[in-house]
């Protein structure tokens, strides 16, 4: 970048008079006339605004004491005006441009970016529209989080501390579902939701049977009477599953306000199921042909979404029958969150919102509104950030071009890049999910 | 003084209609923002230097929350008066 390059007055004479097309000497004299102009005024003591570009005032600077470098002498400067010029907000932007896809990223205390946090922890309780979805990249975020934990941690204390907590949280987390689903279910007794219905019921034993035999382990370090009863039970499961869920009930809310605090977080999270419910029955008319469209396009991957999780918890049960095994805990919690994701998935199919589907079908660009050349310094966020109004779109367009370039990070200068045409429902910076999306996307290239 | 009042007072001084005046100020603006977009330097003869300078990030703490922030680089507009201008502003008197 050329910023040692000086454009003298003679210069922008000429630049000024060619476009305006008027001659160099009328140019040269508006010129002198506006600077003098605004000189007088500033000496006058007035400031000086022009529009567009900036303002002209002049800031009084206090006399100070110095010392003369040569002599050692203290000496008195004197308190003199000079001009300061403050720039306009569209001066700003302009000049600001190449920086202008960058945010402040506040840290916490590791120095890490809290975005990347934020997402995979819980967040913000969303509109009933997005609450389901949500969820289920909620648990499936836990589902990974605790796969990790078991993936690394065999016999480690601390980490089995963790999954501890992991166990209660799901465990209230389920008992209430159980509650309301059994309520609601009664209520919602629309004809388009009886499939439904029927599924979640035959999920249902799944689902119960795992939760106990967790609880029952996770208890078991701090009340060795459950654990006597839970022997037998692993066989008798079923039966014997209510009451036991509401025994442990108040032992886990009592346990510590920690857990407390992390269950509520989760109840929350499950409140808007209710909601979803009540609103559930009116837009039901209203999406009525969109559902149809959307159980086309969503059942295929849910089943086998369904039939995976099925499987792997077929397995991890049968593993879990031979008694060699020494990481039980770490099997169960990756069982039951499956179990959990499943019912979501299963609960949300009716309801999956065209958004959903957007993001979900994969993209292809066929259509290209601009093209532009990387030049040094640009980016692709930069890029994103001129054509859609947000830089975390970015991903779009390194989609796009993605056959051509291995590494987001490290495309070479001077490359082509086309910038497709996408639906504007993906891009809209207003919605949160849209930007939730993309960072999701940034995560998946940014760590390969 | 504002746009309309700098607009009017350089029709008077120059003789000429304000709405030329009023092109002639938009072209010479427009004229010096495309060149600071292209971050070059521009001096105007006995009054100052329009420079565009590069504010490194830097990490911002939060004094009473202590919250850390990475605040990222940017380019801003600078202004430096020239030493004619510095030397016509000495004899105004401190008056506040």
């Amino acid at each position: 970048m050329n910023s040692k390059e000086k454009i003298s007055s003679q210069e922008i004479v000429d630049l000024v008079a060619s476009k305006a097309s008027v001659s160099k000497r009328a140019a040269e004299e508006f010129l002198k006339m506006m600077i003098t102009t605004i000189e007088d005024a500033l000496l006058a003591g007035e400031s000086v605004k022009v529009k567009g570009f900036g303002t002209f005032k002049l800031q009084w600077n206090e006399p100070r004491k110095s010392v003369n470098v040569q002599t050692g002498e203290d000496i008195i400067i004197e308190g003199y005006y000079k001009v300061g010029f403050v720039p306009d907000s569209s001066l700003k932007d302009l000049v600001n441009e190449p920086f202008a896809h960058l945010e402040p990223v506040t840290l916490d205390d590791d120095g890490e970016p809290k975005i990347a946090a934020a997402s995979e922890s819980e967040e913000e309780i969303p509109e009933p529209l997005r609450i389901f979805t949500e969820q289920a990249f909620e648990i499936k975020n836990i589902l990974s989080e605790i796969n990790a934990l078991s993936g690394d941690s065999s016999d480690d204390d601390g980490d089995v501390n963790d999954q501890d907590d992991f166990h209660y949280e799901i465990d209230t987390f389920e008992v209430d579902e159980d509650d309301e689903e059994s309520e609601s279910i009664d209520e919602v007794v629309e004809e388009t939701v009886k499939p439904e219905v029927v599924e979640t019921k035959e999920d249902e034993p799944e689902i119960v049977e795992e939760p106990k035999v967790t609880i029952v382990e996770a208890v078991a370090e701090e009340s060795k009477i459950v654990t006597e009863e839970v022997e037998p039970l692993t066989e008798i499961k079923e039966d014997a599953v209510e009451e036991e869920i509401t025994v442990q009930e108040t032992p886990i809310k009592t346990d510590s306000s920690a857990l407390e605090s992390d269950s509520s977080a989760f109840l929350e999270n499950v409140k808007p199921i209710k909601k979803k419910k009540h609103w559930f029955v009116p837009v039901i008319i209203l999406v009525l042909v969109g559902i149809v469209a959307a159980l086309y396009f969503v059942y295929p991957p849910v089943n086998e979404f369904g039939n995976e999780t099925y499987t792997t918890v077929k397995d991890n049960v049968s593993k879990w029958l031979t008694p060699e095994n020494k990481n039980l805990d770490e099997i169960e919690a990756v069982v039951i969150p499956k179990d959990t994701t499943e019912i979501d998935s299963v609960a949300i199919e009716p309801v999956v919102d065209s958004l959903q589907i957007l993001f979900d079908t994969p993209r292809v660009y066929p259509e290209f509104i601009a093209s532009a050349t990387i030049t040094k310094g640009s980016r692709l966020a930069w890029l994103s950030k001129k054509y859609y109004g947000l830089s975390d779109f970015w991903v779009y367009i390194y989609e796009a071009n993605r056959d051509r370039f291995e590494d987001p990070d490290k495309i070479p200068e001077g490359s082509l890049i086309h910038i497709p045409k996408l639906d504007p429902r993906l891009i809209d910076a207003s919605n949160p999910r849209c930007v939730e999306n993309a960072k999701k996307l940034h995560d998946l290239y940014v760590k390969r | 003084m504002n746009h309309k009042e700098l607009i009017a007072s350089m029709a008077t001084k120059m003789n000429a209609p304000k709405s030329v005046v009023e092109s002639l100020l938009e072209t010479t603006i427009t004229t010096c923002k495309e060149l600071l977009a292209e971050e070059k330097t521009i001096g105007f003869q006995g009054f100052g230097n329009f420079e565009v300078r590069k504010k490194e990030e830097r990490l911002s703490v939060h004094p009473a929350t202590q919250i850390r922030t990475l605040i990222p680089p940017k380019l801003v507009v600078n202004f430096k008066q020239s030493s004619i201008l510095k030397d016509k502003l000495k004899d105004l008197p401190h008056h506040e």
